[in-house]
């Protein structure tokens, strides 16, 4: 542990007396190993009626775990857990839900095929009753979804299929779902991964009016700025523990980061890039032409519907073809396997779209570059190891076995095995969606200085983030999108920074 | 609780040598000779088609047509032969297999119809072809199939039937196809996760449709030694062939989700399923009780698979 670091215990006792009441919810003790990994380790967390209580921490630290006891979903090993007081002992997300707990996860639990008012309604459905004959009442069950919806400012037909929705309006279905139930303690894990500024906001503000009402509102996130600016405490976990725990004002951005990483951290922004030769060339939007050159990184911004991540997309061959111009000649990408043929890689927002999760970490390596380790029909397996070796070295992926499943890794070591297997090809050009989402700050951090090496080895990134912060710091200039067009390019050193971006969407 | 990882992956092996123990104390006959060569000429031919459905099913897919198939290669192989000569005919009922194979995986990847149900209609359809082109009789001509070829469906070599050495050599070449080239690792990566497949430049409905053609090929091969071992293409042999390949896969540990499952032990679970049924034979359990138990213990060993991997 860093020196840093207070007294947990101290400070767990510190806050009790300070607010005084029961709490909504209180963990004392909890304890959680899976196999030989210790997940939690004695961990006390109370949250009380009316507060927003943030928990951070680097991937692996243990939020996920702890949220999972408090859900229902894993039992703890020892400790206890009391709600408003009573003791609890959840066998099920059913009993913890029954307990007035809602969590909404990481990972969104919709039914595609159902609608967006069936999802919403999902295991509450409101009844009609004929005597002993119990209905669903489908009118005020649309009626209900709507109503939760609007609160959001999401206005979709509640019969709509969730399967036809964007990754960022099903989140925003996900949220609807946990806030259609009454409950005691909400809880919020990354709810803001592919959201944009406009519905944060918009959550934030529903979040206030939860606090209003008494609900305890748990909120993981690693998007530090919004921690700082929406809770009330923050919790610090670190390897299974408490490091730190902190009322408002007594945290800032840089304190936390100190806490989580027991102080070790680097935050370097670079100068503009010299650019080289045009690498990629493609009339992105059918009107104005966009231009990668070695060397530098260009971001792709829009809101939800602007059609910024459709260009990468169509980059890659996803959907409709366009003109690309690559390494000299014209191509027309009909599917992903042409485009990486004419050396373009692609990191999709959605990790498990990037890796093959029940495969292994060798295997999702080796998985594009299987033609460059061939050799008469066979590949060479001593040079796919050497090379499995040497990039999980370079990227610092760990745990270092190249054997292990890929849904084992925390999510910046799944995001790093996706950006080697792309590096070990030498492509030219690199599409990037979403490129941190819901990964912690240190990770963050190594991403982006890889990201950056790549193009300074000669290579040009094209990246597409809801995130207006990461692009200013990350990229070179910045195409603002707009119904489908490139309505601004604003170039860093010139006219980049984030406020004349936002306003450039549209948000 | 940390188990060595070399045991926890070979469920199905310590399985199958628990089976044999268990057998060989409770009966004398189990050990002998004429017994174990008996086992392997049930399993030989069983097993060449469950290394076609592990194709499929690590790809993702689902072929339950195999067992028509293979009554479809034989009595193509058959009526072939009596004309054209062994060669020609074993190679037609291998092609035969091979293009029922092929057009299961073009209606299953390009037009993305359930592989169940794909190949539940293939089932019924190719086993109605076979009767229409057999008129329902067996296929051995006036003076039975060529000598030669009915000497291969029982002769031996080097003391082992040369029935046995065909699923020998196919596991040693085809285990090379799945493990050592880039074809078999897009297999793997297609059935794991087709969307991050395609994503990184798998062709994935070609992978998918290329498992389909292995799986009615190996059938078909299947077939032709069926032929051989019957001395005749029988139109309805392999019935109820597609299940039990289905069930000695899955015994061998491979996932019906797809990605996972190894050559090798899918012929283990072929051993697993033919010695069950050997013992039971052997303790003179009633037939109607062999089947009771062998639905147990497919059921278990799923179910066993399902625990090893929750915890």
């Amino acid at each position: 542990m860093g020196d840093g670091t207070r007294n947990p215990r101290a400070a767990q006792v510190e806050v009790d007396v300070g607010t005084g009441s029961v709490p909504s919810i209180n963990a004392q003790g909890i304890c959680k190993r899976f196999d030989a990994n210790v997940a939690l380790d004695n961990v006390d967390f109370a949250v009380c009626a009316g507060e927003i209580h943030a928990v951070v921490g680097e991937n692996g630290a243990g939020k996920s775990t702890l949220i999972r006891i408090l859900g229902g979903v894993h039992r703890p090993d020892r400790g206890n857990i009391f709600v408003a007081g009573r003791p609890c002992h959840f066998a099920s997300p059913r009993d913890a839900i029954a307990a007035g707990i809602v969590t909404i996860p990481q990972e969104l639990r919709l039914l595609p095929t159902l609608s967006i008012a069936e999802n919403i309604s999902l295991g509450h459905p409101p009844l009609r009753r004929f005597g002993p004959a119990a209905f669903v009442d489908r009118g005020s069950m649309r009626a209900a979804a709507s109503a939760v919806l609007s609160q959001l400012d999401f206005h979709p037909d509640p019969d709509r299929s969730v399967a036809s929705l964007s990754f960022a309006e099903r989140q925003i279905v996900a949220i609807a779902k946990g806030l259609a139930r009454e409950c005691r303690v909400f809880i919020l894990d990354e709810p803001m991964a592919a959201l944009e500024h406009r519905e944060v906001e918009r959550l934030f503000a529903v979040l206030a009016r939860m606090q209003a009402r008494g609900t305890a509102v748990i909120y993981i996130s690693h998007e530090l700025e919004e921690v700082v600016a929406i809770a009330d405490r923050c919790t610090v976990l670190r390897d299974g523990r408490v490091v730190a725990v902190r009322g408002r004002g007594a945290f800032s951005v840089s304190d936390l980061v100190a806490a989580m990483t027991g102080g070790m951290m680097d935050d370097a922004t670079h100068a503009a890039a010299q650019s080289g030769d045009v690498l990629l060339a493609a009339k992105a939007d059918g009107v104005n032409t966009v231009e990668a050159r070695a060397g530098t990184i260009l971001g792709f911004a829009g809101l939800l519907g602007s059609g910024a991540d459709g260009i990468l997309r169509r980059l890659f061959g996803l959907a409709t073809p366009m003109t690309v111009d690559v390494g000299g000649r014209t191509h027309r990408f009909k599917n992903p396997a042409n485009a990486i043929a004419a050396g373009i890689g692609m990191v999709p927002g959605e990790r498990s779209l990037g890796l093959v999760m029940n495969l292994s970490v060798r295997e999702n390596i080796l998985l594009p570059n299987l033609d460059l380790l061939s050799r008469l029909g066979r590949f060479d397996t001593r040079a796919a190891d050497r090379m499995v070796r040497e990039l999980m070295e370079l990227f610092d992926i760990r745990p270092r076995n190249p054997k292990l499943k890929a849904h084992a890794l925390s999510g910046g070591n799944q995001q790093k095995v996706i950006l080697a297997k792309w590096l070990a090809r030498r492509i030219a050009v690199l599409l990037l969606q979403e490129p941190t989402q819901g990964i912690d700050v240190a990770a963050k951090a190594q991403i982006h200085a890889l990201i950056r090496e790549f193009v300074n080895g000669g290579g040009a990134a094209l990246v597409n983030s809801t995130d207006l912060g990461e692009l200013v710091r990350l990229c070179d200039a910045v195409c603002a999108v707009r119904r489908g067009r490139i309505v601004a390019a604003p170039r860093r050193g010139a006219d980049l920074d984030e406020t004349k971006l936002r306003s450039a969407i549209g948000g | 609780m940390i188990r060595p990882p070399k045991l926890a992956g070979q469920m199905p092996l310590v399985s199958l040598i628990v089976l044999c123990v268990v057998t060989a104390l409770l009966t004398d006959r189990f050990l002998s000779p004429l017994n174990l060569a008996n086992i392997l000429v049930q399993s030989s031919i069983m097993a060449v088609i469950a290394m076609g459905m592990t194709f499929v099913i690590v790809g993702g897919g689902f072929d339950l047509s195999v067992g028509s198939t293979a009554a479809l290669s034989g009595c193509v192989a058959s009526m072939v032969m009596l004309e054209a000569g062994i060669a020609a005919g074993s190679l037609a009922g291998i092609v035969a297999g091979a293009l029922v194979g092929l057009g299961n995986g073009l209606v299953i990847a390009f037009l993305n119809v359930n592989p169940f149900i794909t190949t539940l209609g293939s089932m019924v359809l190719v086993r109605g072809v076979v009767f229409l082109i057999t008129g329902g009789a067996p296929v051995s001509g006036e003076t039975g199939l060529p000598a030669a070829f009915v000497a291969f469906g029982s002769d031996r070599l080097f003391g082992i039937h040369y029935l046995v050495w065909v699923p020998a050599i196919l596991l040693a070449v085809l285990s090379v196809v799945m493990h050592a080239t880039p074809y078999g690792r897009r297999v793997y990566a297609t059935g794991g996760g087709r969307e991050a497949a395609y994503l990184s430049g798998v062709p994935v409905r070609r992978v998918i449709a290329s498992t389909y053609v292995w799986c009615g090929a190996l059938a078909g091969i299947a077939g032709v030694m069926l032929a051989a071992r019957l001395q005749s293409g029988q139109p309805t042999a392999g019935e109820f062939y597609e299940l039990t390949a289905i069930a000695a896969v899955v015994l061998g540990g491979a996932a019906l989700t797809g990605g996972e499952g190894t050559l090798y032990k899918s012929v283990i679970g072929v051993f697993i399923m033919i010695v069950l049924g050997n013992a039971l034979n052997l303790l003179n359990v009633d037939s109607y009780w062999q089947r009771v138990a062998i639905g147990v213990v497919i059921i278990a060993a799923a179910a066993a698979e399902r625990l090893r991997s929750v915890h």
